[in-house]
């Protein structure tokens, strides 16, 4: 269901099959879940060793929960409307007032347009060993990133086709990874970013069909706890033989 | 071909993976050899593991011996977890 608010403007979207409203959301929390544990781990480690690429791999997954987090917002604002009759809801409703639930859903969306694309831009050139001294190189994808949520505001589907083209890139680069040190950890990376991969082409189009919608979000479910498996696998790792 | 020089924390794991693989005890010079450090540099390096408590220097038969205590342990285990975790997620 698409709501339009202004012509050529911040639209609302709606793909879920009503039966489905708030697992897609659940969903999303998990995301955000496996993407917190990866920003924890990561700022631990840049604490620990001082070396920015740890910085900049929970900047990435940063951006992704503050995605997530929108779209959660945008969702439900839709799914739940009674929520604003609520002392809490209403509160917010209030610092909103003006905002209906499909204009709260509009903006929350461009919120999370923005955030995944530059989440997953952040991941691409860290994995990519891209030289963080090149300016030039970080200035020129931070614009296509605003021209990406910029022109996805207008057709949902670009935003898709560029989160499937990114995740194509890091999921060839995570494959490179693996092909170079064939450890289990980086398969089950690889694979979890294939799935995430799989997920955004369903995405694409979700407007042909709402089942679509319900087999991408499961996709994306799977990707997440494919993710998850090899972070549990370091920490499963127990200290070896002490000696003395 | 590109010799990559190691960082300040890789030293600190093979000071301490040596060590380890020795048994939790090891001789000073047997840990020079091991370490690939001036014999200056691993003196600074053993003094400032005393004083972050992850070994100790013990005197046993008139013999000196370097033995690693649980802080070092601690500091192998989270250091090989850092270095696996980089290396699956590409970083």
């Amino acid at each position: 269901m698409v709501f339009e608010n202004i012509p050529y403007g911040p639209r609302s979207y709606v793909f879920s099959p009503e039966w489905f409203y708030g697992f897609d959301s659940i969903i999303e929390l998990i995301a955000i879940i496996v993407s917190i544990l990866l920003i924890y781990y990561s700022y631990k480690c840049f604490k620990l060793t001082k070396e920015n690429k740890y910085l900049y791999f929970s900047t990435a997954f940063l951006s992704i929960t503050l995605g997530f987090t929108a779209k959660i917002i945008g969702t439900l604002a839709i799914y739940k409307p009674t929520i604003t009759r609520t002392s809490i809801g209403s509160t917010i409703h209030e610092a909103f007032t003006g905002l209906t639930p499909y204009s709260i859903n509009a903006i929350a969306l461009i919120i999370h347009f923005f955030f995944m694309l530059l989440g997953f831009m952040t991941l691409f050139l860290i994995i990519s060993k891209l030289s963080w001294k090149n300016k030039r190189v970080i200035v020129l994808l931070a614009y296509f990133v605003l021209i990406a949520t910029w022109i996805s505001v207008i057709h949902y589907q670009l935003f898709y086709a560029t989160t499937f083209v990114l995740l194509l890139l890091i999921t060839y680069s995570y494959y490179q990874n693996y092909r170079e040190i064939k450890n289990e950890k980086a398969r089950f990376v690889t694979i979890a970013f294939g799935i995430l991969l799989v997920s955004q082409a369903f995405f694409v189009f979700v407007i042909y069909s709402r089942i679509i919608y319900v087999l991408a979000e499961l996709i994306q479910l799977l990707g997440f706890v494919y993710l998850l498996i090899p972070f549990i696998l370091i920490f499963k790792k127990k200290p070896k033989n002490r000696g003395l | 071909m590109e010799v990559k020089r190691r960082g300040r924390l890789e030293i600190i794991a093979d000071i301490l993976r040596s060590i380890h693989d020795k048994g939790g005890r090891i001789k000073p010079t047997h840990l020079l050899y091991k370490s690939n450090l001036s014999h200056a540099k691993l003196k600074e390096y053993l003094e400032m593991l005393v004083e972050k408590g992850m070994i100790e220097e013990q005197v046993v038969k008139g013999k000196k011996a370097i033995i690693m205590k649980e802080e070092g342990h601690k500091f192998l285990l989270e250091f090989d977890r850092i270095k696996e975790f980089s290396e699956s997620f590409g970083l």
